[in-house]
């Protein structure tokens, strides 16, 4: 293995690692200004840190960014139109639409069979209301039961752009899932960030070639695969930062270490995630961001506004940590007192000034109106350390009885349920040595450390493999399948029983993705295939398959020690 | 925020069979189409998990012979668990009413089991209803059966008991499976008015059904000031269904749900799979939700006219005044065996389609002012003179009645069992909590 570089964009830092066979040759941490703008130069800043010697041995760069997911969270996306064809069902507006819609003639049923054609009439004054008003914006065309069938999107679309040339367009059934309200989002989320996306990626790209690397420059997604940053839908870019803490401990974990709770401690954020048999649990859901539900694949992760550089208050003898920071630590020359300065003056870190940390803590106790003595002092810093761990703890929790308690459709899966086990925790991040103790003793659990906590997540965006999943849905009897991932949908002309030609076609998929990111078949995670058989009158006329494999998440090589 | 609990259990892996209507794609396009619309998204509504019922709850509500290890319940006793987990939740005020999407169904099966009937082993509302009598002590629990088949096994199970009442509005049986639940038929000697069947002719359609209750079923359901209301949700009255024909449609069901306000529904039949479940159960969630079903519309519109309402209507008096003439008619006799006391005895058989065999009961009740009175049910497998008993011993039952029932269980499990031929002997204590089961082999089971 060459050389790969990993840049992680953090609210607090931003950190890059360049691991050389399995060993980190070079880390280097800057600060993430606040201002998005200079999101691009800050990524540049790291690179240049890294000092890298021979450039021309760099295989890969992979680039963790919070573009998406604060470009969403401050509402600075491009204005999108949103069409639906929603047709009969409940009613729309019983879920929030947090972005303006319009509504349009057509119907699918479950099966995705036309039960109403679209109005092209009303499809092309809607594109000479646009044309006439001058701005050619973009639109994202929705229909329910679109994963099923995609003709009336494509036909719309057709319609649309015809009537208004120019104009872009993001279709819903490429996020193949059934949850018509989110798929909605999810195109919407997607065609809105396009254009900040696109502007992001052929700079971050012009500004690496002028540097000399001709590497490819590589995106981590959400669901903790990377994908080349010219290939990969905007949204799933989201919520980067998690997946790379969660890839981070698999690169850095002892390799016995097979299944654990991650948890990563930062200035801003405490992200957890949950690995099982070595590979990082997806979430059943997709993910929430802002006001938006989406269909967006991530790993079933938790991200709490808790960090190292938290703002503590002290009101009437109760710690209270704020979801926000105000800069470093007092210790460090910041302004307020937070979780730092607790452990900077219980002398389990070794940074930060300790007179400082005890200064911000007597001022603290003598706002609260307490005496400010040398115990009373250790007795808050305790609490602030108990009072973090707790919150963690909430989380963790939440997030275990999510995976323990995922719906069972099946009677195998009732009479087989999750294990109740404790895992162990894997915690990482740069105030991560301070709080060992406290969640050992809070949690009643081992808890293990790793010896570069500050870069595991820009370890975890440098070592991170290619990861997908091509989930198959066919209907022999209507003649079409379908694949969640990437919306693919096509004719089925094979047999009404599938049995086996169906895991061939998605084998065939599967292998073309697999040569295309240059990975090995024998990784691929295979679920077993379900066959429900379709009942026309009394005589069986086809069936339904329902089955997923998969390239599970994970990193390529690991971090020696 | 009031919730609304959906607990999905479509038993993607269980069938009576590949074309059997009881098969794997029954709630394969409810899946669909609630995932698709985006319910589970609704901020009021919360997903529940399955798990399976224990024995203790099974035997609470019913007799399995002659023990349960001899019947496959796997797929039954996930069904009946899920409807406990929702009682647990709504008992416990994490929720305000739910909705029990599981299969297989339950309302065929009775107080007694020999195999499966009607696509039913275990009575999901009934062992949900003697649980939530046992763990939380509610007095007063209504069950209003709106599958277009009678719901006998449920009549059965509570025929007797004052603290239940059973309403069972389903097309008339001299037209459809299983050929019971006349308007004469309105409860035991202790709980005589208790049950009221409502038998509807074909046709029936929104409008008439929907006058049934607000004229008839809502008021007695007031009256008897029930603490629980479930609802047995069977979806078989939609025009679209391949047996029975009562023409009523997703918003129809809609409406029903609106106007009985269960707290509990759960899913008995309904066997149109595309036409019609897709439709009715979006329809019946919605309305529990207290979310709009108005735009809930079936792709194809129903093929007949329901019939006239002014017709439906005078069949609606006709029915009524039917029903209250109904008079008890019952005899009292001692009988040497039975303690030599006074019961009140009865003679039927109950036939087990799934299977074809016939099941031949003889049925003793002791009149009580009281309580519910001490049952007994003999079972009998013709021609087969093996004989399988089970004694309740009702909640809230008075002294006499409970020492009565635990001096059969000594009689026929110790003394008698086998000279008169038991194979099985079921305790159902339900005064005590204490379900024992004895068997010739095994001898005494505690669940």
């Amino acid at each position: 293995m060459a050389l790969r570089i990993g840049i992680d964009v953090g609210g607090t830092f931003t950190d890059a690692v360049l691991v050389d066979n399995g060993v980190i040759a070079a880390a280097t941490k800057v600060s993430t200004p606040a201002d998005v703008n200079t999101l691009l130069p800050t990524v540049l800043e790291a690179l240049e840190a890294l000092r890298v010697t021979d450039i021309t041995q760099v295989e890969q760069i992979t680039v963790s960014t919070t573009l998406m997911t604060n470009a969403i969270l401050q509402n600075r996306l491009t204005k999108s139109e949103l069409y639906l064809i929603p047709g009969y069902g409940m009613k729309l507006d019983a879920l929030p639409w947090p972005v303006p819609y319009q509504a349009f003639k057509g119907q699918l049923d479950f099966r995705g069979r036309e039960v109403e054609a679209l109005d092209p009439a009303d499809i092309e004054q809607q594109a000479r209301r646009l044309t006439r008003e001058g701005s050619l914006p973009c639109a994202a065309i929705v229909g329910k039961f679109s994963h099923r069938n995609n003709a009336q999107e494509l036909t719309f679309d057709q319609i649309l752009r015809k009537n208004a040339p120019g104009i872009q367009t993001t279709l819903g059934h490429r996020w193949g899932g059934a949850n018509f309200y989110r798929r909605a989002l999810t195109a919407y989320l997607n065609m809105a960030g396009q254009e900040l996306f696109a502007a992001f990626a052929s700079e971050l790209t012009r500004a690496i070639r002028e540097k000399g690397y001709e590497a490819p420059v590589y995106v981590l997604k959400a669901d903790g695969g990377v994908l080349p940053l010219e290939e990969v839908r905007p949204v799933d870019t989201i919520y980067s930062g998690p997946a790379a803490s969660v890839l981070g401990a698999l690169a850095l974990a002892e390799e016995t270490a097979d299944s654990y709770l991650v948890i990563d401690v930062g200035g801003t954020t405490t992200d957890m995630g949950l690995v099982l048999g070595q590979v990082p649990l997806l979430s059943a859901k997709g993910a929430k961001i802002g006001g938006f539900l989406t269909q967006i694949r991530s790993l079933a992760v938790r991200s709490l506004p808790l960090g190292g550089d938290s703002v503590v208050e002290l009101r009437r003898g109760a710690v209270e940590i704020q979801p926000y920071r105000e800069g470093t630590p007092y210790c460090l020359g910041g302004p307020k007192l937070t979780p730092t300065d607790a452990m900077c003056y219980l002398q389990i870190i070794d940074f930060g000034d300790p007179k400082k940390a005890e200064e911000a803590l007597m001022e603290q106790l003598r706002a609260d109106g307490g005496a400010a003595a040398e115990a009373e002092a250790r007795g808050l810093a305790q609490d602030i350390l108990k009072a973090m761990t707790k919150k963690i703890l909430a989380a963790m929790t939440d997030l275990e009885k999510e995976w323990r308690e995922e719906p069972a459709y099946k009677i195998w899966q009732v009479l087989h349920p999750q294990r109740r086990e404790q895992f162990p925790i894997w915690l990482s991040g740069g105030p991560a040595p301070g709080l060992v103790r406290e969640l050992s003793e809070q949690s009643r659990r081992a808890v293990k450390i790793s010896r570069q906590a500050g870069f595991a997540n820009a370890a975890g965006a440098a070592l991170a493999r290619p990861a997908f999943s091509r989930t198959l849905h066919m209907d022999t009897v209507v003649g079409r399948y379908r694949i969640e991932e990437t919306g693919e949908q096509g004719a089925w002309q094979g047999s009404k029983r599938a049995r086996g030609e169906a895991e061939r076609l998605i084998e065939e998929i599967m292998r073309k993705e697999t040569i295309k990111r240059e990975l090995e078949p024998d990784d691929w995670q295979k679920d077993e295939f379900d066959y429900f058989p379709v009942v026309d009158g009394y005589r069986m006329a086809g069936q339904i398959v329902r089955g997923s494999w998969s390239m599970p998440s994970g990193i390529i090589g690991r971090v020696k020690r | 925020m009031k919730k609304t609990a959906l607990m999905f259990f479509p038993a993607f892996d269980w069938s009576l069979g590949e074309t059997h209507p009881e098969r794997e794609e029954r709630l394969l396009y409810t899946q669909e189409q609630l995932f698709e619309e985006g319910v589970m998204d609704l901020p009021q509504i919360v997903q529940l998990n399955p798990t399976v019922a224990p024995l203790q709850a099974v035997c609470r509500a019913q007799a399995l012979f002659p023990g349960p290890e001899a019947h496959d319940l796997e797929a039954h006793r996930i069904a009946a668990g899920s409807a406990l987990v929702m009682g647990d939740a709504w008992a416990k005020k994490e929720i305000h009413n739910g909705f029990a999407l599981v299969r297989p169904p339950g309302h065929h099966a009775g107080a007694v089991v020999r195999g499966n009937r009607g696509f039913c082993t275990l009575n999901n509302e009934a062992i949900l209803i003697n649980h939530l009598r046992s763990r939380y002590g509610y007095q007063r629990i209504a069950v209003i059966d709106t599958d277009v088949h009678h719901g006998d096994g449920t009549q059965n199970i509570f025929y007797h008991d004052p603290q239940v009442l059973f309403i069972s509005l389903h097309q008339d049986g001299r037209t459809l499976y299983p050929g019971s639940g006349f308007a004469e038929e309105k409860g035991g000697p202790n709980a005589w008015g208790q049950t009221l069947n409502i038998p509807l002719p074909p046709g029936t359609g929104d409008e008439g059904y929907h006058y049934i209750l607000e004229n008839w079923v809502l008021p007695r359901v007031q009256a008897f000031q029930p603490q629980v209301i479930i609802n047995s949700a069977g979806q078989d009255n939609h025009y679209s269904d391949p047996l029975a024909r009562m023409n009523v449609t997703a918003r129809g069901y809609g409406k029903i749900t609106e106007l009985l306000q269960p707290h509990i529904a759960v899913l008995e039949g309904g066997y149109s799979i595309e036409s019609a479940l897709p439709y009715v159960n979006l329809a019946i969630l919605l309305a529990l939700a207290g979310e709009d079903y108005s735009q809930v519309r079936e792709p194809k519109g129903p093929q007949r006219a329901p019939v006239q309402f002014e017709a439906f209507k005078r069949y609606y008096q006709e029915l009524r005044s039917q029903e209250e003439k109904a008079k008890a008619n019952w005899t009292k006799r001692r009988v040497a065996s039975l303690l030599d006391q006074e019961w009140v005895s009865d003679a039927y058989s109950v036939y087990y389609d799934t299977e074809g065999f016939q099941e031949a009961r003889q049925e003793y009740i002791r009149p009580c002012a009281h309580c519910g009175g001490t049952v007994v049910i003999m079972s009998k497998l013709p021609p087969d003179e093996t004989v399988s008993t089970l004694i309740r011993i009702p909640f809230q039952a008075c002294d006499p009645c409970a020492q009565t029932g635990l001096e059969l269980w000594q009689l026929l499990t110790e003394k008698s069992g086998a000279k008169h031929g038991s194979e099985a002997v079921l305790l159902q204590n339900q005064n005590s909590d204490e379900i024992l089961l004895w068997q010739r082999a095994k001898g005494v089971t505690r669940f």
